[in-house]
């Protein structure tokens, strides 16, 4: 199976001591090794105002990662171990392999595009005088 | 541009088998849909013929004969920066595309293309999903 890259992000509840967020982000770096990913990243976006209540909490720590990993398996223990975890709140992960793909393929072909022939600036629009068009009709 | 001069040249005669046809032909929808089709496509045409000429027939008649100013045609903001992934992590990109109430803003008012709405409708969804955007806001 080709190699698949996630997004996994959880939110911890604000109260949660850095330490315990440390704890859970090394188990998963375990797990995830025990099941042949790997956890490419590893961002700590801090405490953040969540955009409704969740688990009657109005802020929390986010944290987010880059999973790599050729088993699906692995994805289905991490959500395992955050489901279980009394500090995680919500949490999402994301496969983003299929998107990045695609993202680099238009790339490419923008820049082959571009290489064929030289590319005209596509003109900003041109300022229109929408203001005195009304004028000049009543004058 | 080029099949109109035919059949509405006399504007005087009000022929009613062409005036439907063309109204339902260009303009089907809401009205405010048809400021922003002919606002790009038509705009300069009708500087020069103004409310009587043949392009005047779509547009003209629904504001009252005389068109008062231009709307600019809008363009797809994405396309113009050539994204090619619209990440749901940046949700300050997504705000605009949000009304207040947390609903997704429809392509007619921000002039985002088939593609980029698609995707955008994707992130936001996303973003909804891990609380960086409001499902809906709470009073």
């Amino acid at each position: 199976m080709d190699e698949r890259i996630y997004d996994l992000i959880f939110i911890c509840r604000p109260a949660t001591p850095e330490e315990e967020v440390n704890k859970i982000v090394a188990t998963l770096e375990h797990s995830s090794g025990e099941h042949g990913g790997k956890i490419e990243k590893t961002e700590k976006w801090g405490t953040r105002r969540l955009a409704y209540r969740v688990a009657k909490h109005r802020e929390g720590f986010f944290v987010y990662m880059v999973v790599k990993s050729t088993q699906g398996d692995l994805i289905k223990e991490l959500e395992r171990r955050l489901k279980v975890s009394d500090a995680v709140i919500k949490y999402q992960t994301i496969r983003l392999d299929e998107e990045l793909k695609r993202q680099q393929k238009l790339g490419k072909h923008r820049e082959r595009r571009a290489g064929r022939r030289p590319r005209k600036q596509a003109p900003p629009a041109p300022p229109q005088p929408a203001q005195q068009v009304p004028a000049a009709a009543a004058e | 541009m080029l099949d109109q001069p035919a059949p509405p040249a006399p504007p005087e005669s009000p022929s009613p088998s062409p005036a439907p046809r063309s109204e339902g032909g260009h303009t089907g929808g809401p009205p405010r849909r048809s400021e922003g089709h002919s606002g790009g496509g038509g705009g300069p045409r009708r500087e020069g013929g103004g409310p009587g000429g043949p392009g005047g027939g779509p547009g003209g008649p629904r504001r009252g004969g005389k068109r008062q100013y231009f709307r600019k045609k809008k363009v797809c903001r994405f396309c113009v920066e050539h994204v090619d992934f619209i990440d749901y992590k940046k949700v300050d990109m997504l705000q605009p595309f949000v009304q207040e109430r947390g609903k997704i803003l429809p392509r007619r008012m921000t002039g985002t293309c088939s593609r980029h709405q698609r995707w955008l409708g994707e992130a936001i969804k996303r973003a909804r999903n891990i609380a960086l955007l409001p499902f809906a806001t709470e009073l």
